[in-house]
């Protein structure tokens, strides 16, 4: 979906070429927008980055002793080493929720009635959104992991799997912000957002990320061992904790792109219809 | 001459109040002694950032004084505080209420706060709805109400324990004509009912309407106070307020010049204080035209509020409801301008 | 002579009036803003689940026979505690209307405008202490020590809702933003967190056992969670009762202080 507006002289007003030089032009403005919002909001950006390093070192502490048992080193060598997915997910999973609540606010306080007052690429809204959330998605596995390292922790698959590990949690940003999007671009509202956000604790904590599915039982095992959160985490653990494989990219990668497919869509179609409703 | 006696309800004796320090530090209130006799409405006057809200401020104990001394009510300020609470009312400038409670919760609260028996504070929170036009909608959330039926029920949250002092701060800004009227009307009845009220406004028709005396004040100091009427005789001669084009301003001006002290006047408008008073209209008249000087247009104002205050000050109100576009000014020939 | 204006009616504001109006207040904008409210009471719970469900292996390997019994405790204090965070988003609304002036210019007697937030964070932490309580049972909770063990929980609970709630008020007249809720959250969170909230004392190790055998919180939730692990006993209930006290006293004299800053 690509539209624009005329302005009002008839004339399509001047800039980059139609098409796709245009919308990745229109993308990277609204990116580079979103990210210094995002960065003059430290208040609204920390918790992202405090909060999942806090609960891996809580986690480190805490089942330390646990991590010593065979059937967990089966798994990781140290709980730092098997919680380092986690924490990225953590990370994505906040970032994205605050990047589609500023969309949200954006529509509730009228810019995105602005935007679309100007000849900007529609499509490129959302995606602007979405830039943002990989951007912050990218710095946070880059912080996490060289602090993960300076802690003791090992990536057993070198250079390769650090960039999977980076490349994996721009992807699951992507995707979960394509979903909390859609909500936001839905919704209008700031307050649905945020309330989605018990929603997205629960996939978090009803998976593999903070602790190991070995060690779960009964309905609880049942749900981590089919929530896709389960997967994609334990696809960047074994970044962590495995030799190369294929089957890491294809938990890592594939499935949250599948997923960011879906959620794009979704905040594609929920944009059409507001602006079919303008 | 204004006889200060500590009898009064208000009094304030080189009242300062600061906010930081060292050379930083903003000075709010520099210096003011006012007083309010009992049973007076007392108009203070000035722009944005004059100073008004903070010096009601400290009279109503909301902030402690940097320096200097008030009385409110017969008890300091500063070390009685919770006796200056018991006899003021106090309606700040922001309606100072709770959206989510309606207006009966918000008395009852209120009652309770001022420690009115469980016994009577239904009833006088009925009487205060009944009093301000609220009865019908005492039921609704605050947040549904209106910015003027806002203001209504503020000034009846600051009637529950019947004080004698009333402190009013801006009470009728961002109100339509209608509510400022039916609000002017409720002060007048309630100074009648024998409550002191000290009100501050940057309209200078209100305190024109309301007030039995006026203080303006300017960055922090007091510069004018008195009896409106005498205030405006003060300032003398009336203003001619002519408009001419652009090119033709500075012939105009030496013309004027000619036939008394030129005034600060708006932004195109050229004004000068006619001591002849009309006499002196049809000369002036002669002399532009012998100049040949174009007049759009020409009026001749009696000394306002707007020219005491344009002449303590240099400036004009902004806000001033005034039915010219210009008004008198201090002499000495210089452009008026508007005070931002 | 100066001779003072008497008011026409000299009335005293009764402290136990004002306070049981600022909590039938509280309970008002609970009802009328219940979407807010939802969070304080959705999140203990699912924590209850999530963390019992997640680490329960872990709290089993260190001989607690259903995590429920150790988690409900963490949950019931922590959900208390939320009522902290709505304690300071009422205060700063009240600030941003003006409200508060008015509250400030009634003579009532200052610690009334503490205490009555302070009792509405108990009214507000009723619901949620009850539903992880539920929750609980649900899940199989072990109750040997009988009725104390509710009181127990029942008063750590409130005693942290006390305390963080006079936290915030003191964070809320300093600050006067919403950075006052996030710095409490965060204040709470950790507190609570750096303590036994995971694991027994025993199974920690490192930096964590040092700060939790020092941390207050341990004491609390040692005292909250003595009866579902065995017998509530003094020995295991002097110590968070103690906590609860000085940790309340630092925090009320926190919140009387920011509020005297206030009318500075």
């Amino acid at each position: 979906m690509n539209t624009t507006l005329a302005s009002s002289t008839g004339r399509v007003a001047d800039g980059p070429a139609r098409g796709f030089g245009r919308l990745l032009a229109h993308t990277g403005s609204l990116t580079r927008r979103s990210v210094v919002g995002r960065l003059r909001q430290p208040a609204a950006l920390a918790p992202s980055f405090i909060f999942p390093l806090f609960f891996a070192a809580l986690g480190a502490a805490s089942f330390s002793r646990i991590a010593e048992r065979p059937d967990f080193q089966a798994i990781a060598p140290s709980f730092l080493n098997y919680n380092a997915a986690g924490a990225i997910l953590q990370g994505v999973l906040f970032a994205a929720v605050s990047a589609s609540g500023d969309l949200a606010t954006d529509i509730e306080q009228g810019f995105f009635e602005r935007l679309l007052a100007s000849p900007v690429s529609r499509t490129s809204i959302i995606l602007g959104r979405l830039g943002s959330a990989m951007v912050v998605a990218v710095t946070q596995v880059v912080v996490f992991l060289a602090i993960f390292i300076a802690f003791g922790a090992r990536i057993e698959t070198g250079v390769i799997g650090f960039f999977g590990l980076v490349i994996g949690g721009a992807l699951l940003a992507l995707a979960m912000a394509g979903l909390m999007s859609g909500i936001a671009v839905r919704s209008g509202s700031p307050e649905v957002v945020q309330g989605s956000f018990p929603l997205v604790f629960a996939l978090m904590f009803l998976s593999s990320a903070f602790f190991p599915r070995i060690y779960m039982t009964g309905w609880y095992r049942t749900v981590a061992d089919w929530n896709p959160m389960s997967h994609i985490v334990e696809g960047m653990q074994s970044f962590m904790n495995e030799p190369l494989a294929a089957d890491q990219f294809l938990r890592a990668w594939v499935v949250p792109l599948g997923i960011a497919v879906a959620g794009i869509l979704f905040a594609l179609r929920a944009l059409s219809t507001r602006l079919r409703a303008l | 001459m204004q006889i200060v006696t500590s009898t009064a309800p208000i009094v304030a004796s080189g009242l300062v109040r600061h906010f930081g320090s060292g050379d930083s530090a903003v000075k709010a209130v520099d210096g003011v002694d006012l007083q309010v006799n009992d049973g007076e409405i007392f108009g203070f006057l000035g722009p944005n950032g004059a100073g008004k809200s903070t010096t009601v401020r400290v009279l109503t104990t909301l902030l402690k004084p940097t320096g200097g001394s008030a009385r409110v009510a017969g008890f300091d300020v500063a070390t009685e505080a919770d006796k200056v609470r018991r006899a003021i009312g106090v309606a700040l400038q922001d309606a100072a209420i709770d959206p989510l409670m309606t207006g009966r919760e918000l008395l009852a609260l209120q009652c309770v706060l001022y420690g009115i028996p469980k016994t009577r504070s239904a009833a006088r929170g009925e009487e205060l709805l009944e009093r301000v036009g609220l009865t019908a909608a005492g039921d609704r959330r605050v947040g549904t109400y209106s910015g003027g039926m806002r203001r209504r029920l503020d000034l009846a949250l600051s009637l529950v324990h019947e004080p004698s002092v009333l402190f009013l701060d801006e009470p009728t800004t961002g109100l339509d004509p209608m509510s400022r009227l039916t609000l002017w009307e409720e002060v007048r009845r309630l100074n009648r009912e024998g409550t002191t009220v000290l009100l501050t406004t940057q309209y200078l028709e209100e305190a024109d309407q309301l007030a039995d005396r006026i203080a303006i004040i300017d960055h922090g100091r007091i510069v004018r106070e008195g009896v409106p009427r005498d205030l405006k005789a003060a300032v003398g001669a009336p203003t001619l307020l002519v408009n001419v084009k652009p090119d033709q301003v500075d012939s105009a001006r030496s013309v004027l010049a000619r036939f008394g002290e030129l005034r600060p006047t708006a932004e195109g408008t050229l004004g000068v204080g006619l001591v002849q008073g009309a006499e002196a209209v049809a000369p002036v008249i002669r002399a532009l035209d012998e100049a040949g000087v174009h007049v759009h247009h020409l009026e001749l104002n009696e000394p306002s509020l707007d020219d005491v205050f344009a002449e303590a000050t240099g400036y004009r109100l902004e806000g001033a409801e005034t039915s010219t576009p210009a008004a008198a000014g201090p002499a000495g020939g210089r452009p008026g301008r508007r005070r931002r | 002579m100066t001779v003072a204006v008497e008011p026409r009616r000299e009335h005293s504001a009764d402290s136990s009036a004002v306070i049981a109006a600022l909590v039938r207040r509280t309970l008002l904008r609970v009802r009328r803003m219940p979407a807010a409210f939802v969070p304080s009471i959705v999140m203990p719970v699912f924590q209850l689940v999530a963390f019992s469900g997640a680490f329960g292996a872990a709290v089993r390997f260190a001989g607690v026979e259903n995590a429920m019994d150790w988690y409900v405790p963490l949950n019931a204090v922590q959900g208390a505690s939320f009522g902290a965070m709505g304690v300071s988003f009422g205060l700063i609304n009240d600030m941003q209307t003006g409200f508060f002036d008015r509250m400030l210019m009634a003579p009532t007697r200052r610690w009334t405008l503490i205490a009555g937030p302070m009792a509405g964070a108990i009214a507000r932490a009723i619901v949620p202490i009850l539903l992880v309580v539920v929750v609980g049972f649900v899940g199989g909770m072990n109750v040997p020590g009988g009725w104390l063990a509710f009181v127990t929980i029942g008063v750590a609970a409130v005693g942290i809702a006390l305390v963080s709630s006079a936290f915030a008020l003191g964070l809320t007249y300093r600050m006067r933003n919403m950075g006052a809720a996030t710095l409490t959250q965060f204040a709470v969170f950790f507190t609570i967190f750096l303590s036994t909230s995971q694991v027994p004392l025993a199974a920690m190790s490192g930096w964590l056992h040092a700060v939790a055998r020092v941390n207050p919180m341990t004491n609390v939730l040692r005292l909250a969670r003595q009866g579902l692990l065995g017998d509530v006993t003094w020995d295991q209930t002097w110590g968070g009762l103690l906590a609860i006290a000085v940790m309340l006293v630092l925090s009320s004299a926190f919140a009387l202080s920011g509020l005297k800053r206030l009318e500075r």
